[in-house]
């Protein structure tokens, strides 16, 4: 049997050393590496192309759910496991179109999380019988929700960049963060606000608040 | 070589991989003994009141009982139990209800863990530990 690769991404330490423990004791699983945000979650990937790639929400520089679109896009044979301390439908409702295929929550068990890491290891999806039901739930009320999501108005280059403001970041600091000009950085948060029809940084900021793009 | 009795530590924390983590981080220091873990606060209430530990390390964000609620239960009931709040809240205010009610450490789960033992260590010693950040906050006023 060949081992199973698995990346860790979350900006707790602690988090990350329990989790370890937990994938270690299963024979044949290694972690194969350990993230601190989102954009090393998405280096990570790329450089290791882990098997199952286990990743928190709420993470600095880059979110768990733009890290999780970025490893799909990049590494399609990674199936992606989100882990959140968020318990709603919309949360439920993002990860899965974010091409996540499981979703367990902090407070779920040990058994739950080993239970998802091999489901997804066989390229099935996992949710614990909870998500299952909220998203059953809220199947029929997002289907009539005239209300426009982000994602179909921001690329996902600009949901990234809309973190890196909302998070306190000049258009110079994303311009070297993301490795493009200052020009093109500028253009972004031009577009961004001109999309979101929003007038200022602070406005920006309720946005990706409301919006749980950064945490509050 | 001196030989001392290990630090009796509870865990408190509704998530069972935190649990986890700090349970073999604190093992791998060596002096401590993890006697107990609650993953809710009446839990934690009831395993406190009945193993007397040295600490309890302990999150705030639990139901239906809070951490902070379980801390002003305590304060009473135990008050030689040392209690390290570790916690995702960084705010000022949480902090300040923390210590009110009756905490004598506050931990971030975004801090380093090498912390960890830094912060159990002032709690041993009779004094209290805030985490940095707090400190980089009260830095940039001051330096302003």
């Amino acid at each position: 049997m060949s081992t199973l690769k698995i990346l860790i991404a979350d900006d707790h330490d602690v988090v990350r050393k329990g989790l370890r423990m937990l994938i270690e004791e299963h024979p044949g699983w290694q972690v194969c590496g350990e993230a601190r945000s989102g954009r090393e979650a998405v280096e990570k990937a790329i450089q290791l192309v882990p098997d199952v790639a286990v990743i928190d929400v709420s993470m600095p520089d880059l979110n768990g759910l733009e890290a999780t679109r970025q490893i799909r896009k990049e590494c399609p044979n990674t199936e992606v496991l989100i882990i959140t301390h968020h318990d709603s439908d919309e949360m439920a409702a993002e990860v899965l179109d974010a091409g996540a295929r499981g979703y367990v929550l902090k407070s779920d068990s040990d058994k739950d999380l080993v239970h998802a890491i091999e489901v997804l290891s066989q390229h099935k999806p996992f949710f614990t019988s909870r998500i299952t039901e909220i998203l059953l739930d809220s199947r029929g009320s997002r289907a009539t929700d005239p209300q426009e999501s982000i994602r179909e108005r921001l690329t996902m280059r600009e949901r990234e960049i809309l973190q890196l403001l909302a998070e306190g970041k000049t258009a110079k600091e994303v311009a070297l963060i993301l490795g493009i000009a200052i020009k093109t950085s500028d253009t972004h948060r031009t577009n961004i606000m001109r999309k979101l029809n929003v007038h200022s940084v602070a406005e920006l900021v309720h946005y990706a608040i409301r919006n749980k793009i950064v945490e509050p | 070589m001196e030989t001392r009795a290990p630090i009796r530590i509870v865990l408190s924390d509704d998530h069972p991989f935190v649990r986890r983590g700090l349970r073999y981080l604190l093992e791998s220091a060596g002096k401590y003994d993890v006697c107990g873990e609650a993953g809710d606060g009446n839990l934690t209430l009831e395993l406190a009141m009945h193993l007397r530990p040295d600490i309890l390390i302990m999150d705030i964000s639990m139901s239906p009982t809070s951490g902070l609620e379980v801390a002003t239960q305590l304060r009473q009931s135990l008050p030689e139990t040392k209690i390290l709040i570790m916690t995702m809240h960084d705010s000022e205010e949480m902090l300040r209800a923390a210590a009110a009610a009756g905490a004598s450490g506050y931990l971030l789960k975004s801090d380093p863990e090498e912390l960890l033992v830094v912060a159990l260590q002032c709690l041993e010693e009779g004094r209290c530990f805030v985490s940095p950040v707090f400190n980089q906050a009260f830095a940039k006023q001051l330096f302003r």
